[in-house]
């Protein structure tokens, strides 16, 4: 994947300001009704706060996760919407032997269902987890966030941007990436000087501003490199391994069988038998 | 009840109580398998969302993709590096490999969510995918143990021409083994380099692959030995114990070159705490204490290559650090600090154990009814017969070579 050059400024993109979530989880709902997903049987209170449900699953491609902290000795919500990054650089779709995953030019990385074969490679390289699996089915397939792809197409906004009043701005990588740059600048006693899903993974579409310290809030530190470029530097050695331990072992089998090819040849000489020849004026056989 | 039906089920009746035995575990192994089918991975399996690989990949196929490597190893000891003495262990090697590789595609096919669609890797391919890259290797490699493993069935049944063409086959077949081989061993450690955030430091460096494809090499030698003395205890084929001496002699170069690879790697190329986790460091210090060290200081001393039982014990420990090691890296070092620990479910364990017990079962059949065992000396004629026109005297054939088919 040498997509090093490829430019993501204009890659859609969601700018997540976390200082401005109000917790309403309309953005769950909407993604809900959107993708028509089942609801999940859950306790009211599966986590911290009113988090529900209490993890992405199947039926759930986003939602909102609640931190308690104390702050002047009051105590105080942080809310943070969870969902698939869109990776510039997908992990998932560099480890899908049948290219289900694609980052699709306007942005979300979208999952093609006909060619999955459910060897779930995209869970296990994914450093956000984000794709999750059918496990009711008899049959599974991975589900994850679709970014609203067929909405982007038709010029809408994803659906959790259009129900959020107040934290998500929707639009491209380098617009978005200047407005959290912008806010970050004005108000730094606001924000937690950092933008998580800038370099984060090589560079993600969803990007984070926030008040508490990354770590703090639950984010998960994820390497700057683009994850397709670990496995990357020892699959491309493939051919030239495959072509040097071939021509190394006939070179070598050239080498170590020489001695019996040359007395074998030897023995021919030197036995009593002459070849059978064919006279050519009496066209005669002889032995 | 037709008549063959009659001689089989009278021969199977003969049959040992062990291999009985292996029979009733594959048949548990094939009810499991049906209800993994009726009932899904979800309700049949321990697998989940935080956890989507158990124990089928990590044993059925990262596990036993290397133990079938003694074919290949054994192929390029034997035909590329031309130790002649050698040879009466190619075949059995063979067989176990065909059959491993085999046993890896079963697995894997329960493993997968829409096994209907596994020919999907063949039209749809993504080359960055190290998935791609072993699932067209394995695809490669099965086939090329299949055309070696028809030499001993056709010399059953007597078929000279394929013999022939095999034969004239034998060498692109071997060298093609070994390179295909080396390219997926190393791959299956490709596979994990993707998980730089998950898998933990002690195991975690970038050159799991070349560390897995050496670890592959030194197990497939190991198999060979143990299989070797196995053969000769419970099914009476001669000690060749000098023969694995051989073998002991090669194997602590390998395990001392992975051991300075592996120790160099982990030192100077992970990134993050090798400490912090006490499990995970007892189970870095048993695979390569038990594992490699040991085995290597072993076979350093001449006695110990030479004793039978030396040579069985320290095959033993090689093979047990492998199975460690592909789990420490496929399993253990996934297990994430702040989350519930993954076990197999029972139907996981019963198709795995089945499985194995497959492997075995096959190989005893295959050498009952095969000249798997039989010594076949390459310069064994295989003339097709000519039945045009009655051949007087011997053509020529040098007193080097043999002559007369074998059957």
């Amino acid at each position: 994947m040498s997509s090093t050059s490829a430019d993501f400024t204009t890659s859609k993109t969601f700018l997540i300001d976390t200082t401005k979530c109000t917790g309403c989880r309309g953005c769950q709902v909407a993604c809900k009704q959107w993708n028509q997903l089942k609801a999940e049987d859950t306790k009211f209170f599966s986590g911290e706060g009113y988090q529900n449900p209490p993890l992405m699953s199947e039926y759930t491609f986003t939602r909102v996760k609640f931190k308690d902290y104390q702050k002047n000795g009051q105590n105080e919500f942080a809310f943070y919407k969870e969902m698939c990054m869109h990776c510039n650089e997908p992990a998932c779709a560099s480890v899908c032997p049948v290219g289900a995953f694609k980052k699709t030019t306007e942005g979300p990385v979208v999952y093609d269902a006909k060619r999955c074969i459910g060897c779930r490679f995209c869970m296990i390289a994914c450093p956000f987890g984000v794709p999750k699996y059918e496990w009711s089915k008899a049959f599974p397939l991975v589900r994850k966030c679709t970014g609203c792809y067929s909405r982007i197409r038709e010029g809408l906004q994803p659906a959790c941007a259009t129900a959020c009043p107040t934290a998500i701005t929707y639009g491209s990588r380098g617009d978005m990436l200047k407005e959290a740059e912008k806010r970050l600048k004005n108000r730094p006693e606001r924000y937690h000087q950092a933008i998580y899903g800038k370099d984060e993974a090589g560079g993600t579409s969803v990007l984070y501003l926030t008040h508490q310290p990354l770590d703090e809030l639950g984010f998960k530190p994820v390497t700057k490199r683009a994850l397709p470029s670990y496995t990357w530097q020892a699959l491309r050695l493939v051919p030239g391994i495959f072509l040097t331990v071939g021509s190394g072992l006939s070179l070598l089998s050239w080498f170590t069988h020489r001695k019996e090819r040359i007395r074998r040849e030897e023995l021919f000489k030197n036995s009593k038998v002459e070849p059978e020849t064919v006279n050519p004026e009496t066209k005669e056989e002889s032995r | 009840m037709t008549a063959a039906t009659r001689i089989i089920i009278n021969e199977i009746r003969g049959y040992h109580r062990f291999l009985k035995f292996m029979i009733a575990l594959v048949g548990l192994g094939a009810l499991a398998s049906l209800v993994r089918f009726i009932f899904g991975l979800g309700a049949t399996t321990n697998l989940n969302d935080v956890y989507p690989w158990g124990l089928w990949i990590s044993f059925d196929v990262v596990t036993a993709v290397p133990l079938a490597a003694g074919a290949f190893t054994l192929g390029a000891i034997v035909h590329c590096f031309h130790i002649k003495k050698l040879e009466p262990l190619v075949r059995p090697a063979i067989v176990t490999g065909f059959l491993g590789y085999s046993l890896v595609s079963v697995g894997l096919l329960l493993d997968l969510g829409q096994p209907q669609r596994a020919w999907h890797t063949m039209v749809y391919w993504n080359v960055h995918s190290p998935m791609f890259e072993v699932s067209m290797c394995i695809m490669a490699y099965t086939t090329v143990l299949f055309l070696e493993f028809l030499s001993p069935v056709c010399e059953k049944f007597g078929y000279h021409l394929p013999l022939r063409v095999l034969r004239w086959l034998e060498m692109p077949l071997v060298i093609g083994a070994a390179s295909i081989s080396t390219l997926h061993q190393s791959s299956l450690g490709t596979f994990f380099l993707i998980a730089v955030d998950k898998l933990h430091a002690l195991w975690y460096n970038p050159l799991l692959p070349l560390l897995f494809w050496l670890s592959a090499i030194f197990t497939g030698i190991s198999i060979i030995i143990l299989e070797a003395t196995m053969v000769h205890r419970f099914m009476g084929q001669p000690d060749e114990s000098e023969l694995l001496e051989v073998l002991t002699k090669i194997l602590p170069w390998v395990l001392g070159v992975y051991l300075a690879v592996k120790l160099a790697a982990t030192t100077l190329l992970s990134h993050g705490p090798l400490f912090d986790r006490p499990s995970l460091l007892a189970l870095f210090v048993a695979e390569i204490v038990i594992g490699v060290v040991i085995p290597m200081v072993m076979f350093m001393k001449r006695a110990y290559r030479e004793d039978q039982r030396m040579q069985l014990r320290g095959a033993s420990q090689v093979i047990f650090g492998l199975v460690l090691n592909r789990f420490n890296v496929s399993m253990f070092g996934m297990e994430q600090a702040d989350q519930a620990i993954y076990y197999p479910s029972v139907i996981e364990s019963l198709v795995t154990i089945g499985i194995i017990a497959a492997h075995v079962l096959f190989f005893v059949l295959l050498a009952k009814y095969f000249p798997i065992f039989e010594h076949h000396p390459e310069t064994v004629d295989y003339s097709i017969p000519d039945h045009a026109h009655s051949t007087a005297a011997d053509h020529g054939h040098s007193p080097a070579t043999g002559s007369g088919a074998v059957h």
